[in-house]
């Protein structure tokens, strides 16, 4: 025990000591204080770091929702399940705000719902449901008007909450929200509950911001592609649907009569008549206008919901709406009916369209009337191809057409064999211009006064090679149509004045024979009618004053002011000029004068029992009579009998055809009677 | 173990018996009580602590952890008010243990193992709640809830049919609480 140290064991401490103690029991309150800090310091570090993970996570989540998801609903579906699964909150939904043009707008529930197995949550659920709210009503309407998210600390004493009691009942104390923004504009909000009463957790109403952004995108591509796809179906100057809207419609519907053996379709095929006089008239932005007219319409002879209704009570409301109008283009309409019980209701419907077009068109200050051709085709003909119900529809509404304006038609199978023969004729058509199956054959024109032969008419004949003789009547307008008459008419020209020509030379006789050319339409509108007949004439060493060029009183009245600028450069190469078929159509007597015609042909219907028919004899003498006073030659159609010829001869007429005197002679058998002596038969 | 539960040990024995009993715990446990919140530790030292602390107050290990818990509660609620604040009575706080409170603890603590609870809320009187957890310290549990009743001003009645210390799949409280007449 030497050392000083030993002897101060034993001491009591000094003050110095005590001032030690003290010094490091500061020391170690300060180490204390300063670990508990840094502890502090690095769990708000942890927890915000594990926070911003949440989030990371939470957005990514909702990020790959939104780029998978088609619809927007399905995007939202899935953010209300990651973002309860984030907050751990039992209940999420979605609210969208509804309305249109002429609706005020409301949020409705989208019925959109994420609860967990909770029994207490389900009549919120159901109270939910059956509330809408207005701009700034309740927590939905909140985030509505603000366009911002909003939260409520405890719902049960929030002064706006509106579903106060139903929130009690499930015990839902904190809630909040956001808007889903496409632009500015709120389309959809979605909300969730917690039970616990919980502060505002900005940072959470931050991200919940982001979310609505992307689910807004979502929208904004959802209502793109809705409207592409709407584009793509739709017609776009009536709306309607497209030919490829109606088509799909009518696939769906065809199915079902597979399905369903009491099931029945019908579809209407329109198409406007005079169309195109209105189009050419008025100019196309009129015949827009009529277009739209006419299609709306249509929608309301199909709003009408006493036109189409099952009787059996099975139908509702959903059957009735399948029907659709659809604009195929140009002014071609379809209809499909839909669920009908009998032929009668196409046939209603029909009539009513009749109706309703009846009424003048207001178009640019005037009054325009349409109507329209209707063809019918029930789906109970039984059809296996959609494009076959669309043609037969389209079948019988040329029938109709054909028969007269403002008329419907129903398809029979009839009229789809005459289609066929019809397409098939066309295609022989064809052939027949290629293979030069056509023939000509000479019907005389007999000189009443003396009986003798002054010349021939030419007719054209079609040897069918399996049909035989195909009647003029049957495929000249098919010709017309289908654009083959010019190469037609021009064969026969030159044809009849090759054979003119031979006779002429052959058979020379004080007068030459003339030779009758039927002109058709097309041939006089098309140009080179002119350069035509003097390219014969030159060719043929034809005597231009014997060919008589043959026209029907409709298609020269037509265009009377053009057919004469025609006629007269005719008149210039010296040929003839008859109006044929007369009487059958409307000449204006002052144009018949300007017309420089040389001949008039009394049409056979007037010819034709005339003897027995005081009414027809007294036309003909009117003819005849006409012609004289014109200076023009009267040539009679169609004289079959002793009666007719004799009447003929007593009122003047000049020239007679006909089976009297001979039917139409093939060229050997016009070269036998060319070779007998000129004498009366 | 996370290492705050050994800090708010510390902090409790501290505040009821001074530094020195705290220091005394360590040493006879044999830990050098380095431990901060944020890290882990085994779970044996936290038995050993209490092994020791049983000894030297003479109480038995259940009695020094439910001592533990009901002490440690405010000093809980010092570090974290937030849990506490958005209720007003412990029934309601003792049923965000797993939805809250737990996902929380997680937050700060990855990697923490949380016993699980389960509840039985039908009965308005009494509520229902099981305690499932390896370390099987159903006993600092019932001191935390008798912690929780005293902050909320209540007199919690603790039943405990199921133990699993007795050999039960888990522990079963019937929790009663009452409000105490300021």
């Amino acid at each position: 025990m030497t050392t000083p140290d030993a002897g101060a064991l034993n001491a009591p401490p000094s003050t110095a000591v005590y001032a030690e103690v003290a010094r490091l029991e500061r020391r170690l309150k300060r180490e204390t204080s300063a670990r508990l800090q840094a502890e502090s310091v690095a769990e708000r570090g942890l927890r915000d770091l594990y926070q911003r993970q949440q989030q990371i996570g939470l957005l990514e989540a909702i990020a790959v929702a939104a780029n998978e998801a088609i619809q927007a609903e399905d995007a939202m579906r899935q953010a209300l399940i990651a973002i309860c699964r984030f907050t751990q909150w039992p209940m999420g939904h979605v609210w969208l705000v509804t309305g249109g043009e002429h609706i005020e707008p409301w949020l409705r529930s989208s019925r959109l719902w994420h609860t967990g197995p909770i029994e207490r949550h389900e009549a919120f659920c159901v109270a939910t449901g059956t509330v809408q709210f207005q701009l700034g009503e309740g927590l939905p309407g909140r985030i509505w008007s603000s366009g911002k998210p909003v939260w409520i600390t405890d719902v049960t004493t929030d002064p706006n909450f509106m579903r106060t009691s139903q929130a009690v009942a499930a015990g839902f104390k904190a809630a909040f929200g956001f808007p889903v923004l496409v632009g500015n504009e709120v389309v959809a909000v979605l909300e969730f509950f917690s039970e616990e009463m919980l502060p505002p957790d900005d940072n959470l109403l931050s991200v919940m911001g982001q979310i609505g952004t992307q689910l807004g995108r979502v929208v904004e591509r959802q209502r793109a592609r809705d409207q592409l796809m709407h584009d793509a179906l739709h017609d776009s100057l009536t709306k309607m649907a497209n030919r490829a809207l109606f088509l799909d419609r009518l696939r769906n519907v065809m199915a079902r009569t597979a399905r369903d053996k009491d099931y029945a379709f019908a579809v209407l095929f329109l198409d406007l008549d005079r169309f195109k006089t209105v189009n050419d008239s008025l100019g196309h932005a009129a015949g827009d206008q009529l277009i739209v007219g006419v299609a709306n319409r249509l929608v309301e002879c199909l709003r009408d919901t006493d036109l189409v209704t099952r009787q059996d009570g099975t139908a509702g409301q959903a059957e009735y709406e399948e029907n659709l109008v659809a604009r195929l283009g140009g002014d071609e309409f379809t209809i499909l009916l839909d669920n009908i019980s009998d032929v009668s209701d196409p046939i209603r419907v029909a009539e009513r369209i009749k109706e309703a077009l009846a009424a003048p068109f207001f178009i640019q200050g005037q009054q325009v009337y349409s109507s329209a051709s209707i063809g019918i085709a029930l789906s109970t003909t039984g059809y296996q191809d959609v494009q076959d119900i669309l043609r037969d529809a389209d079948v019988a509404m040329y029938r109709a057409k054909s028969i007269g304006p403002a008329r419907w038609e129903l398809f029979d199978q009839a009229m789809r064999e005459r289609a066929v023969a019809r397409l098939k004729l066309e295609v022989d058509l064809h052939r027949a211009v290629e293979q030069q199956e056509f023939k000509l054959v000479y019907q005389p024109v007999v000189s009443l006064s003396d009986g003798v032969v002054r010349g021939f008419e030419a007719l054209v004949r079609w040897q069918h090679p399996t049909r035989g003789i195909v009647s003029p009547a049957e495929f000249i307008p098919l010709a017309e149509e289908v654009g083959l008459i010019g190469a037609l008419g021009a064969w026969v020209l030159n044809t009849a004045c090759t054979q003119a020509a031979l006779w002429q030379t052959s058979y020379p006789r004080g007068e030459p024979l003339t030779m009758s050319v039927n002109v058709s339409a097309n041939q006089l509108t098309q140009g080179d009618l002119v350069a035509q007949v003097a390219d014969v004439l030159l060719r043929t060493g034809l005597i231009p004053s014997t060919l008589k060029l043959e026209l029907t009183e409709s298609v020269v009245m037509g265009d009377a002011e053009r057919a004469r600028g025609i006629f007269m450069a005719l008149k210039g190469l010296d040929v003839q000029l008859s109006l044929d078929d007369f009487g059958t159509g409307y000449s204006s007597l002052s144009q018949l004068r300007r017309l420089p015609l040389d001949t008039l042909k009394v049409d056979r219907s007037f010819v034709s029992a005339m003897d027995s028919d005081d009414e027809k004899r007294q036309i003909t003498q009117i003819i005849v009579s006409l012609a004289q006073l014109l200076g023009m030659t009267v040539v009679a159609e169609g004289a079959e009998t002793l009666g007719e010829v004799l009447a003929l001869k007593a009122m003047g007429c000049e020239f007679v055809q006909g089976y009297y005197y001979y039917r139409p002679l093939d060229t050997a058998d016009a070269e036998g009677l060319l070779r007998l002596p000129q004498s009366g038969v | 173990m996370k290492g705050i539960i050994f800090n708010l040990l510390s902090e409790s024995v501290i505040q009821e018996f001074g530094e020195n009993t705290w220091d005394d715990l360590l040493d006879a446990a044999g830990l050098d009580g380095s431990y901060t919140s944020l890290g882990s530790y085994d779970d044996a030292e936290i038995f050993k602590l209490v092994g020791v602390a049983s000894e030297k107050l003479m109480l038995p290990p259940d009695e020094v952890l439910r001592w533990f818990g009901r002490t440690a509660m405010p000093l809980l609620q010092k570090r974290y008010p937030g849990f506490f604040a958005t209720h007003d009575n412990t029934r309601s706080f003792a049923l965000t243990l797993n939805d809250i409170i737990h996902p929380e603890v997680r937050k700060l603590y990855p990697g923490a193992i949380t016993p699980v609870f389960d509840f039985d809320n039908s009965n308005p009187e009494e509520l229902v709640m099981g305690y499932q957890s390896a370390r099987k310290l159903c006993a600092l549990a019932e001191g935390f809830l008798a912690g929780a009743a005293e902050h909320y001003g209540e007199r919690l009645d603790f039943q405990q049919p199921c133990c699993m210390n007795r050999g039960d799949d888990k522990c079963v409280f019937n929790l009663k609480f009452a409000k105490l007449m300021k």
